[in-house]
């Protein structure tokens, strides 16, 4: 029986791959992420390094769980951007040589589509205003006239990155979110640090250099790692409350690997009361990079007939989200 | 009659829950009013919160006089409480430009949104960036616009916060009205540039350019 897609994740710390059923089953989602030095970021070579090192395995795995044998895969799905150049081409080159020795189709995927599509499903929201916060991600989405638009965005940093530039400066190495997280739970002491909300956008630079001020100045990491969650999360929770009050929706989907931050969710969930509207939160496990966003969008693709072929198959450094047609929405 | 500083809202009708604010509509020393209401949010921090309400608030006041004296029609404001960080102010009896952008026709939305770029650019010319101009910021009166919800604005002659005002016209026409948004940017920026001028409406448009290629992942040509 055919009508399983394999999808490929690979555009930044994490390669992934995972099997999903056309009814929307996830049969697998194998993982293997890439974990830099203390102290450092991801640097795209090493990270794809490790990656080329585990993608046989973590394929073999998504495989092998899925129950699914290679000649019922009706597709190959890849995210082809946006992302790290490197990391993105150990995935390409995978996706490409399964489509090929199995004889099925590739079908692109635009990775920030995968989060929230993945999220939708999990989460059974049906029309939401998105919150997408990761490291390569700050934006507030909504579905209008075809395709997932953007209503507001970080202006520099993303949350992930100011969390990670913040925690690698104490030592740590990224993604630091559930240290600081972690080191915040212990501290009730606020310290005063910059808010800086643009109409529906945010602007993390100064927020990011003044944590640092303040961790050089002698305070301790738990009071500034609560003192910056506090702010940057409420920032991006008043440009959530912006858009939906303007949208008049009333469901809110967050995803991406900071909605894994417990605070946050709170913070969210007590603003869209005011609102009377619902909060979605896609699981732990799929809220963060992972092949599943990238199989499910990948079959909602496919079924509108999304492939390309291999032979203009490159990958997308940059391919911002609102440039994605989105066929399978009204 | 109630003395200043009691701001009685607790009598209005609440007939908008906005992002950051609730607007009731009630009476006023005998006057038709809308009180604006920035109740303490449950999310933020109470210091941070209270920093916040109280900062917008008076900004805001004082910015509807500014945006006056540039020659922009916006509510007239009665009477300022920043301990409940409340405003009171004219009921304005008008649709927002979110509300009726779907059903005029295109000789008109060019003709709103000519009036909505001039008016604008009055603002920024009087070195008034307004912070927070989405289409449910303007409304219509008479012949004419009138702005409200001033609490993000800010003093700046700066080329960036001007083009940081117009970029999330773009953002909000783009992201929620895509069907009129290309007619509607082009009513804006003729209107726009007639008050400031080709000169300064090409550098305007050139920073406009640069934030967006800030953008994550934008390619912009």
């Amino acid at each position: 029986m055919k009508g399983f897609i394999l999808g490929i994740e690979s555009t930044a710390h994490t390669f992934s791959a995972s099997v999903v059923s056309a009814r929307g089953e996830i049969l697998s989602n194998s993982k293997s992420v890439y974990k830099p030095p203390e102290g450092s970021g991801i640097h795209p070579f090493e990270a794809s390094q490790s990656h080329l090192a585990s993608a046989a395995r973590v394929l073999a795995e998504a495989m092998c769980v899925s129950g699914v044998s290679q000649n019922e895969i009706s597709a190959v799905a890849y995210a082809m951007g946006p992302g790290l150049g490197p990391c993105l081409r150990v995935g390409a080159v995978a996706a490409r040589t399964l489509a090929l020795s199995l004889g099925v189709p590739l079908v692109p995927v635009n990775h920030a589509v995968g989060h929230i599509e993945l999220g939708c499903l999990l989460t059974g929201a049906q029309d939401p205003v998105v919150l997408l916060v990761s490291g390569g991600h700050t934006m507030i989405i909504a579905f209008s006239g075809g395709k997932w638009r953007i209503l507001g965005e970080s202006l520099d940093l993303t949350l992930g990155q100011l969390l990670d530039q913040f925690g690698r400066h104490h030592g740590l190495g990224s993604p630091c979110g559930a240290a600081i997280e972690e080191a915040s739970s212990k501290s009730l002491n606020y310290l005063r640090l910059p808010y800086s909300v643009k109409g529906n956008d945010v602007s993390f630079s100064g927020l990011l250099t003044a944590s640092k001020a303040l961790l050089d100045g002698g305070e301790s990491f738990s009071d500034v790692s609560y003192s910056i969650q506090e702010t940057a999360f409420a920032m991006v929770t008043e440009v959530t409350e912006r858009c939906l009050a303007f949208t008049s929706k009333n469901e809110v989907l967050i995803v991406g690997g900071v909605a894994a931050n417990r605070r946050l969710g709170l913070m969210m969930t007590a603003m869209a009361k005011r609102h009377s509207s619902k909060v979605h939160l896609a699981p732990v496990e799929y809220s963060g990079d992972c092949g599943a966003q990238i199989a499910w969008t990948g079959l909602l693709a496919h079924e509108q007939g999304i492939e390309i072929p291999v032979d203009d198959s490159k990958v997308r450094q940059s391919w911002r989200l609102d440039t994605v047609e989105i066929p399978w929405r009204r | 009659m109630k003395s200043p500083g009691d701001a009685d809202y607790a009598s209005g009708k609440l007939i908008y829950c906005g992002a950051e604010a609730d607007i009731l509509h009630g009476e006023w020393q005998g006057l038709d009013v809308v009180y604006k209401v920035r109740k303490a949010l449950e999310y933020r921090l109470a210091i941070l919160d209270e920093a916040i309400r109280h900062q917008r608030t008076l900004r805001e006041a004082e910015m509807i006089h500014q945006a006056k004296k540039a020659e922009v029609d916006t509510p007239s404001l009665y009477h300022v409480d920043p301990t409940s960080a409340t405003l009171v102010m004219e009921f304005v009896k008008g649709d927002r430009l979110r509300d009726f952008i779907g059903r005029i026709s295109s000789e008109e939305l060019a003709e709103v949104f000519f009036m909505f770029g001039r008016d604008v650019a009055k603002l920024h010319t009087s070195g008034i960036m307004h912070g927070d101009l989405t289409t449910a910021n303007v409304m219509r009166r008479g012949g004419g616009l009138v702005f409200i919800d001033f609490g993000l604005s800010l003093r700046s002659e700066r080329l960036e916060d001007h083009a940081v005002d117009i970029r999330l016209i773009k953002e909000t026409v783009v992201g929620a009205h895509s069907g009129v948004a290309s007619a509607a940017l082009e009513g804006f920026y003729k209107g726009y540039s007639s008050v400031v001028g080709a000169a300064r409406f090409r550098q305007v448009l050139k920073q406009l350019h640069n934030i967006e290629r800030r953008g994550r992942y934008a390619r912009v040509a």
